[in-house]
């Protein structure tokens, strides 16, 4: 455990245990809509001053980083799974099964994501909650977001099918379930460990697109995304209005710092 | 007597085809054969098709293949899969890539015995007759902690957990030094002699294989162009090739009690 | 250009300056201007071109929202409102030095009514099936002759930019006080003084005073304001009220509140039978009860203050203040009351429990309101009006769609519930309210193209605006919308939020300025707008 690990968990740690714990006290809402303190400078109420429409800004950013944080995790899992088995069946099966999910991955990659994003978005149920949208949100970028990931697990489950030992476990007669399971997938998890700690900071980043786009989760919702919108405002002064740009930029270089560099050569 | 093994195969690639063209070949119950060629010439390309096993790298196999009378080339997968590590042994040639670097090395030893489950192993016998310790702390090890030389003694006793009748090596001692190959060449000998097992040894270098091998097949280009006794192909060698690699030897070699 | 030369260009632009009285303004299209064509303007970049270099019969005077007479010197509304007669000003000229009369007013006519050229400036002309017929009666008299008569129908000539019949220059010639100098493709349209002018101020001085004007192309609003801060351009049309308090707090004198403009901003619930909706909400939005309950459990107030800083006023009914003439005085903003509309509530039996409201079937009340995605002041809107309505027990869902999905969910498919849009009628004139109204017609937006009004009001409401389009005296006619804005504030098929401000940033060097809530807000009065010299230099 070097160092700036160390740090990388210390910090998300913290950022983590703060949202959770301020998401107990009943104070803390996000939706409250404070109007006779419309933008209203820091103070010892608001610890980061309210926005347009009075809403506590400290409560807003750690539920913001609350469901970021979580949502984008679960959506880089999502993907992942995808990925591994698409990726895989690719890889491990090669031929025409191969050439076809490739061509299928490269289409993936090739597809103007935000556009597709967008078009996705206005088919959702107008009616669905703002818990609802953001389930959406994340469920889409973790069906959209395989894709990647998808290419490195099929070149990584390809060189280990070509690999020696796979072949010597082979030539002593090992049923391919087991060379599956126990020769394959064993060598694979540091790339999947290595694609899930990239994916992350990637969908926190697409998120903040989207929410900055008013594509993200609905109204009165906070997301990391949503927050950013106040920052369209080209006269905004207000540097606490910046607290969501820093939340970003230190968990996305927090998982940066976790995802393993170099990794593991197969 | 019957050969163990007996085999007229021809080997083609997707867009490269012939790369062993109808190589004949034959190997007795308890038989040393040397299989002698240059890098290129299909050496490693035969011992995958002895177990057809080219499919998994895009060749096939055309020609006949008998093990004890039987036809291999007719078997199905699920049997074939029967006599791979059980009646034919194979060690390839890099013994730290073949072996699977996310498992313990004991663990590996027991993948490769439950692959058939046929007896209960020998486990702490087979290591010593490879001259391997046998205790916990060393079966804990991962393959990036062993020697060149200890890997290769692991792949060797995975081979022979089984007491197949024939055991391929596929270069063994390419990747060791001059120390450790004279050992593993030793090793050879002595598994052939404890255990009457046949093997065929894979090499580019016929001055190691000269004190080992009974009988010694040369291949050229796909093809098998002398078979011979160790000391007929040393001393009357008959094809142009065969004498080009003895020219090619520094002095005349002499012979270890084999 | 670095920073070194600025001295000597400043300089140079002074004493420049002082040499001209009007000097050169500057300010921004949002585009290029699609034509220059003035009869074939429809994108707002080229109605700036036209308004700045066209010249008119008559004029709606932006400010009085009068008529006011232009080429024509007087005119006369006869034949039931069938027919318009003008009778031409003297000694006009086009700027070429070709000299204007009737011929050019027939020319234009018939141009314009040329099926072939398909003009959206013509659309008006042709409310009756018969086309209207151009009469040359002598050199400075025109008439016009349509087959129906057409209330208001002066106002269709503002529009009309007269062409040269017989200049060499073609449409070159213009009778406006600008002529187009040069145009470059995605930077300026640079428009000069049209010298031959027929107006002149009270000092007998030829209009216009300015000297040129650069029409710069500028897309980015943020870009735009940031030149104008410079001192780079000197006026911005109209600006957010985000972006007027921030100029208002460093220069004060840099910006206007027109006051009340015609723009408004407007919620409402889908009644149209066809839409993909559960027959419990169809029933709740088709009621007058839940309408109003709704509408009064908004604060528009707060609406006014918060997402407007102050600059909106909430709105009454579908027709702005800003239009002096046609507004009911009569009526009020719907007040923020609470209890009141959960008393209608529970009269048309809905009922609280848990802080949640349930209709009489037990569905718990839920909606969403569709708005366009992008512009800020609507989600806000929305936003508080989510947390307004969980007062009485509604939960509501906040959707924000790109503009063409909102559209076709509003227009084809239906697929919403309730809708937050604005509404802009450039048109003062109630007769141009036609496709909203009629319950027949495709922008009447709660219940689309219905073969027959689907209720008694609309059915009323259709009859009182088909009697004021045969009528001519325009306090009848008055009469008449008064009691369609009554009903719609009654029925509230729109609950009218706000009426938004019209809000712009002017130079403090800019003399004469007038500014209207009305467009062209700021240059309406183009032809008087100039530069103070002495502050010319002073950057």
């Amino acid at each position: 455990m070097t160092a700036r690990r160390l740090f990388a968990i210390a910090a998300l740690g913290l950022l983590l245990a703060t949202s959770f714990g301020a998401g107990l006290l009943p104070k803390f809402s996000y939706s409250a809509q404070h109007r006779e303190f419309t933008d209203a400078a820091p103070s010892l109420r608001f610890p980061l001053g309210t926005d347009e429409l009075g809403r506590d800004r400290m409560a807003r950013l750690l539920s913001a980083t609350r469901v970021s944080l979580v949502f984008a995790a679960a959506a880089s899992l999502g993907a992942l799974i995808l990925a591994a088995l698409i990726g895989g069946v690719a890889g491990y099966c090669g031929g025409w099964c191969d050439r076809a999910l490739v061509h299928g991955i490269d289409l993936m990659l090739s597809l103007p994501w935000l556009f597709l994003l967008l078009a996705v978005r206005a088919l959702l149920p107008l009616n669905a909650a703002p818990l609802t949208s953001l389930l959406a949100t994340y469920a889409l970028l973790a069906l959209l977001g395989w894709a990647s990931p998808a290419r490195v697990v099929r070149a990584g489950v390809r060189s280990l099918r070509d690999s020696e030992f796979v072949l010597q476990a082979r030539a002593e007669g090992v049923t391919e379930l087991r060379i599956l399971l126990r020769h394959v997938l064993p060598n694979l998890r540091p790339i999947l460990l290595a694609q899930f700690w990239t994916s992350i900071p990637l969908f926190i980043l697409t998120e903040a697109n989207l929410g900055f786009l008013g594509l993200s989760a609905g109204e009165p919702f906070p997301t990391w995304g949503s927050l950013l919108r106040e920052l369209q405002d080209p006269l905004l002064v207000r540097p606490e209005a910046f607290a969501p740009v820093a939340a970003i930029a230190l968990s996305v270089v927090c998982f940066k710092l976790l995802s393993p560099r170099g990794g593991y050569q197969v | 007597m019957r050969p163990l093994l007996s085999a007229f195969v021809s080997v083609d690639y997707p867009g490269r085809p012939g790369v062993l063209q109808g190589v004949d070949l034959e190997i007795a119950p308890g038989e040393i054969l040397g299989l002698v060629g240059e890098s290129g010439s299909g050496k490693s390309t035969l011992a995958l098709a002895l177990l057809r096993l080219l499919p998994f790298r895009g060749g096939t196999t055309r020609g006949e293949l008998r093990l004890r009378e039987r036809d291999l080339l007719a078997l199905s997968e699920r049997q074939m899969r029967a006599v791979r590590g059980r009646e034919i042994g194979l060690v390839l040639q890099s013994p730290i890539s073949a072996l699977n670097p996310a498992m313990r090395i004991g663990r590996q030893i027991v993948e490769s015995w439950q692959a058939h489950r046929d007896h209960s192993p020998d486990l702490p016998g087979t290591l010593e007759m490879v001259s391997l310790p046998t205790e916990p702390s060393f079966l804990d090890r991962y393959p990036s902690q062993l020697s060149v030389g200890q890997a290769q003694r692991v792949l060797i006793a995975m081979a022979i957990l089984h007491r197949p009748a024939l055991l391929i090596a596929d270069e063994p001692t390419s990747a060791l030094d001059a120390v450790t190959q004279a050992e593993i060449l030793k090793l050879f000998a002595r598994l052939n002699r404890q255990l009457g097992m046949a093997v065929l040894y894979i090499s580019h270098d016929l001055l190691s294989v000269a004190s080992l091998c009974h009988r010694i097949a040369i291949l050229q280009q796909g093809q098998i162009v002398e078979t011979n006794t160790s000391e007929e192909i040393f001393q009357r060698p008959q094809h142009a090739y065969t004498q080009a690699l003895l020219r090619a030897i520094p002095r005349v070699p002499e012979f270890l009690p084999v | 250009m670095t920073r070194r030369f600025l001295p000597v260009l400043v300089v140079a632009f002074t004493s420049t300056a002082l040499a001209q009285i009007g000097g050169d303004l500057r300010f921004c299209l949002r585009a290029d201007p699609k034509t220059f064509d003035p009869l074939l303007v429809e994108d707002d970049n080229s109605e700036a071109v036209r308004y700045l270099t066209g010249g008119v019969l008559l004029r709606v005077n932006r400010v009085s929202q009068q008529f006011t007479p232009e080429l024509a010197a007087s005119w006369k509304v006869d034949e039931q409102g069938r027919r318009i007669t003008f009778h031409l000003r003297h000694g006009v000229a086009f700027s070429d030095g070709t000299p204007f009369s009737a011929d050019d007013v027939t020319y234009t006519m018939n141009r314009l009514m040329d099926p072939q050229l398909h003009s959206a400036t013509a659309d008006p002309f042709r409310s009756s099936s018969i086309p209207p017929r151009i009469t040359q009666l002598s050199a400075d008299t025109v008439s016009v002759t349509f087959g129906a008569p057409v209330s208001g129908l002066e106002r269709l000539f503002d529009q009309v930019a007269i062409l040269s019949a017989h200049s060499p220059r073609k449409l070159a010639a213009v009778l406006g006080p600008f002529q187009v100098a040069e145009y470059k493709p995605g930077i300026e349209v640079r428009l000069s003084r049209n010298p031959n002018y027929w107006k002149t101020d009270a000092g007998g001085r030829r209009l216009p005073y300015a000297d040129q004007i650069h029409l710069q192309i500028q897309q980015n609003r943020d870009l735009e304001l940031v030149r104008f801060r410079r001192g780079e351009i000197d006026l911005i049309n109209s600006v957010d009220p985000e972006v007027f308090e921030r100029l208002a707090h460093d220069a004060p004198s840099s910006v206007t509140d027109a006051g009340v403009s015609l723009e408004s901003e407007m919620m409402w619930f889908n009644q149209a039978p066809s839409a993909p909706l559960p027959s419990y909400k169809k029933a709740w939005f088709a009621s007058q009860a839940f309408r109003r309950a709704v509408s009064e459990g908004i604060n528009r107030a707060d609406l006014a203050r918060i997402v407007f800083k102050g600059h909106a006023q909430p709105a009454a009914g579908p027709i702005s203040p800003a239009n002096r003439f046609w507004f009911n005085t009569t009526l009020r903003p719907h007040p923020f009351d609470v209890p009141s509309a959960l008393r209608r509530l529970q009269e048309e039996g809905f009922q609280m429990r848990n802080g949640q409201l349930y209709d009489g079937g037990g569905h718990a009340v839920e909606f969403s309101i569709l708005t366009n995605a992008g512009n800020r002041s609507r989600e806000r809107m929305a936003t508080m009006i989510q947390q307004d309505l969980t007062a009485l027990g509604m939960r509501v869902n906040v959707v924000t769609l790109d503009f063409p999905s909102l559209l076709e969910r509003m227009t084809q498919t239906f697929q919403y519930e309730a809708c937050l849009l604005g509404l802009t009628n450039l048109d003062l004139d109630p007769g141009a309210q036609m496709n909203v109204w009629l319950s027949s017609a495709a922008n009447h937006q709660w219940n689309p193209n219905q073969k027959s009004a689907a209720t008694p009001w609309e059915a009323e409401i259709d009859r009182l605006m088909r009697r004021q389009a045969s009528e001519l005296r325009p306090e009848a006619r008055k009469r008449l919308f008064d009691r369609v804005q009554q009903i719609v504030w009654e029925q509230e098929p729109f609950l009218y939020l706000v009426n938004k401000d019209s809000l712009m940033a002017l130079s403090p060097q800019l003399q004469n300025t007038a500014p209207a809530a009305v467009a062209p807000q700021a240059y309406w009065n183009i032809e008087v707008l100039r530069k103070s010299s002495q502050l010319a230099g002073n950057r």
